[in-house]
């Protein structure tokens, strides 16, 4: 792996990203009126949970709880190839019952994490709605699964991966492409 | 030596305050006798058995302890899992055998409402000794008459329900009983275990009585005598409990509690936690600072016993503990309860004072309880689900309580089994449904697809216009089969899922399309999301549908929430780990409620909510057969939130 790593959104396109999800959640809106709910996939998915809250509250949006979910997408095979994400933990001490949830992760690759997701979400109760946030759709989904808001599409080869980096976590904000683990 | 009355003790409501009594004078004198050494015989020639499905000590052993000192026998199988229920044996068949063997059953199961499910098969007199996380009737009996002895009365006492307020049966069956005494409880769960709906409901349905709700740290924060305490102003009732200014309302006493009566500590019932919980769920320790409060210098502590780590053992030499006592009160209380039961043998069975009638559903697909632990989820085809009429909080939906388990099922869709139609249940159908209860005749839907396959007809519908015909349908499956080929790089790696029923029809003609084109004949199996546990039968090729490594492609007609998809996709994930899975439908109608987008679509169309698409494909007519209705696709508006359903016939 010795491609170049390239740089595919800074920190400025990342909060940009995060404005205008923010923003279309927004405009959305709530057709059936159950409260909004954001539950970020642990790690990185509930940073930018945490950041959409923050521009939602600042627009004067209402959000009703917010929690996360760990997913876990462990190798299980010795091969290298991913196994099947599993639930691992949750922190939603709330009902979900008749309300807009909408789901934020970092990427969107094989979809296999959110199928997770939504089993998980489903067993604690029966939301209104679903929706889900992603910073990075990388297309090449194996589920029917698609986002309902969209940073950034990046088509890159199933040989290269999409490593977003968050502030929080990583000390800065950038989502690079390939170039072995930063 | 007549045999017992068939008078079973599943719910501590199946006994009189008057009943509860006369039980707790035996167990005075029982106590006494024990104390004197007084031994008795009034039991004697009689057999208990005891069925315990999960472990126990002090329940089994005081149970067995309290037959021997009246001089009965018992017999028991210790651990039930490892012996006939391992073999299969279904839990009715165990209790009509053992039936006769004993002439009393105490039964312990892990399932809600399997203690109901066992009176109702033995013909002789059953004691629950817990079932699930529902109740524990005997245990509540000790609990009570502990309470009632070291504070002389029931009536009027404040007692806070610590812990595990979520599965603990003990605190269920307990909250009942006080509810019913006048007895103020005040809720302290940890770590979210809060008391369950159905429990909240019925005590409020039945004996028009709430209660308050605090934290552990907000009970601690009292320690010194501090009367003040941060409150939510969502949770005025708080305050009431420390100053006493408790909205009379809310209360069944007309007395303000001052003080706290008694603490009533119980242990995290981890193993009816999802594992995924388990790391999860903090537990506070009680321990003496929640003694320092000045509304708690005269109360006692409880605990149903075994204790974890949620009660301090500083305690112990506290006067005020009396969890000890407690559990040596179960010998004599179960000695009162056997004895009040030979003293009563002639007693017919108490007539059950139901309010609303047990529902039938002749043939018309059978509810199954929302309750995943209920024991009608478990026990095998002979239990049939059983509901009644709930009063509900929500009137656009029918509410339906399951008689095992008491949880509340929420039907959107209700339909009339003569008359073959079906209508979305609003308040104005109530009189109606009442009507079709009497009859026999009601049935109930999670969907209007499930009414649709059910046979159903909606009660009314709009002009309907033809947006597919039957050329149309079939240059769509062309269409989808040309693209699954392209997509898929290994045709011998394909497999289709139909949901039931169209799904399964149209995924057999896209199986035949793709013989066709590449020569392989994909497996097929069919997806029932509505039958039971969602299911999936292979339709043919007898060998288990392997989904391991498989691309999958789903198949339904139509897509509109998504909601079926994602039930679709996690029975396939309970049958394993498929390489990828496609979504095929005939229409997406729009109104998703779930990220999901089908991969091959025959057509998108533009539907209103109220709008509803109704896709009719017939199997393929064989050579000679006359010519089927031909294969279409219509949209039609229901007529919803009518005054006047049609006269049913």
């Amino acid at each position: 792996m010795s491609t170049p790593a390239t740089v595919a959104l800074d920190a400025e396109a990342i909060a940009r990203c995060v404005k205008r999800i923010a923003r279309e959640i927004a405009e959305r809106g709530n057709g059936a009126g159950g409260g909004l709910i954001l539950i970020g996939v642990v790690r990185r998915g509930a940073s930018l949970a945490e950041r959409i809250a923050a521009v939602l509250r600042g627009d004067g949006v209402a959000i009703l709880n917010s929690g996360t979910l760990d997913i876990s997408s462990y190798r299980d095979d010795g091969r290298g190839a991913p196994g099947d994400p599993r639930l691992i933990g949750r922190d939603i001490p709330f009902p979900i019952d008749g309300a807009r949830v909408v789901l934020v992760d970092d990427v969107l690759y094989t979809g296999r994490t959110v199928r997770a997701a939504l089993t998980a979400l489903t067993d604690l109760g029966h939301p209104d709605a679903i929706e889900l946030a992603v910073l990075v759709d990388r297309g090449a989904h194996e589920l029917p699964i698609r986002a309902d808001y969209v940073g950034k599409n990046i088509a890159a080869p199933a040989d290269q991966r999409v490593y977003v980096r968050l502030n929080e976590i990583d000390g800065i904000d950038a989502v690079v492409i390939g170039g072995g683990k930063p | 030596m007549a045999r017992l009355a068939k008078y079973d003790v599943i719910s501590i409501e199946d006994l009189s305050t008057g009943e509860i009594e006369q039980i707790f004078a035996l167990a005075d004198k029982f106590a006494a006798a024990l104390e004197s050494g007084t031994p008795s015989a009034i039991a004697a020639g009689l057999i208990m058995a005891t069925l315990f499905y999960e472990p126990s000590t002090r329940t089994r052993l005081s149970f067995e302890s309290a037959m021997h000192r009246l001089g009965g026998a018992v017999i028991s199988s210790a651990d039930m899992q490892a012996s006939s229920a391992a073999k299969g044996e279904s839990l009715a068949d165990t209790v009509r055998v053992v039936s006769a063997y004993a002439d009393l059953i105490v039964v312990r199961h892990p399932y809600d409402g399997a203690a109901r499910v066992a009176a109702e098969y033995a013909p002789v007199p059953i004691i629950n000794a817990g079932d699930g996380s529902r109740e524990h009737p005997t245990q509540t009996l000790c609990d009570l008459y502990i309470l009632r002895r070291k504070k002389g009365r029931l009536k009027g006492l404040t007692v806070a329900l610590c812990g595990d307020l979520k599965f603990g049966r003990t605190v269920h069956s307990l909250i009942y009983a006080l509810a019913r005494f006048g007895a103020n409880i005040v809720a302290v769960p940890y770590g979210g275990m809060n008391v369950p709906d159905y429990v909240l409901e019925r005590v409020a349905a039945e004996r028009n009585y709430n209660f308050s709700t605090v934290s552990i740290d907000e009970l601690k924060s009292q320690a010194g005598g501090l009367d003040a305490l941060y409150l939510t102003p969502s949770a005025p009732h708080q305050m009431a409990l420390f100053t006493g200014e408790m909205p009379l309302e809310r209360m069944p006493s007309a007395r303000p509690p001052a003080a706290l009566d008694a603490f009533y500590v119980t242990r995290l019932q981890r193993e009816r936690l999802a594992e995924k919980d388990r790391a999860q769920a903090g537990f506070a320790l009680f321990d003496a600072r929640a003694l320092r409060t000045s509304r708690a210098q005269e109360a006692v502590v409880m605990h149903p016993l075994p204790r974890t780590d949620e009660l301090a053992y500083e305690l112990d030499s506290d006067p005020r503990a009396v969890y000890f006592e407690q559990a040596a009160a179960g010998v004599p209380v179960r000695m009162a309860l056997i004895a009040w039961m030979l003293e009563h043998r002639e007693r017919p069975a108490a007539p059950a004072a139901r309010i609303e009638p047990t529902l039938v559903f002749k043939g018309e697909p059978e509810p199954r309880c929302v309750n995943p632990a209920c024991v009608t989820r478990h026990e095998g085809p002979y239990l049939h689900p059983r509901f009644r009429l709930a009063r509900s909080a929500n009137r656009a939906l029918l509410s339906l309580r399951c008689e095992y388990c008491e949880r509340e099922l929420r039907v959107e869709f209700v339909g009339h089994a003569t008359a073959r139609r079906y209508y979305r249940f609003d308040e104005n159908l109530y009189g109606y449904v009442r009507q079709w209860i009497d009859e026999g005749s009601l049935a109930v839907f999670e969907t209007v697809k499930q009414a649709e396959e059910s046979g159903y007809e909606p009660y009314r519908r709009g002009p309907q216009r033809e947006i597919m015909n039957a050329a149309e349908i079939a240059a769509a499956c062309n269409t989808i089969a040309v693209q699954i080929i392209a997509d898929v790089a290994d045709p011998t790696a394909l497999a289709l899922v139909g949901v039931i029923s169209h799904g399964t029809m149209l995924a057999l003609r896209l199986r035949g399309l793709i013989e066709a084109q590449t020569g392989v004949r994909a497996p097929c199996a069919a997806l029932d999301v509505y039958g039971g546990d969602t299911a999936i039968h292979t339709i043919e090729g007898g060998a288990d549908f392997d989904v391991n490594g498989r691309t999958i492609v789903l198949v339904d007609d139509v897509i509109n929430s998504g909601w079926t998809v994602q039930r679709a996709m996690t029975a396939l994930w309970h049958r394993g780990r498929p390489a990828a899975v496609k979504l095929a439908v005939l229409i997406d109608r729009g109104h998703r409620a779930l990220p999901i987008r089908p991969n091959y679509v025959g057509r998108s169309i533009p539907t209103a909510r109220a709008e509803r698409v109704q896709v009719r494909l017939g199997p393929a007519a064989a050579a000679g057969e006359p010519r089927r209705a031909p294969d279409r696709v219509v949209v039609y508006s229901l007529v919803e939130s009518l005054k006047e359903p049609e006269s049913p016939a």
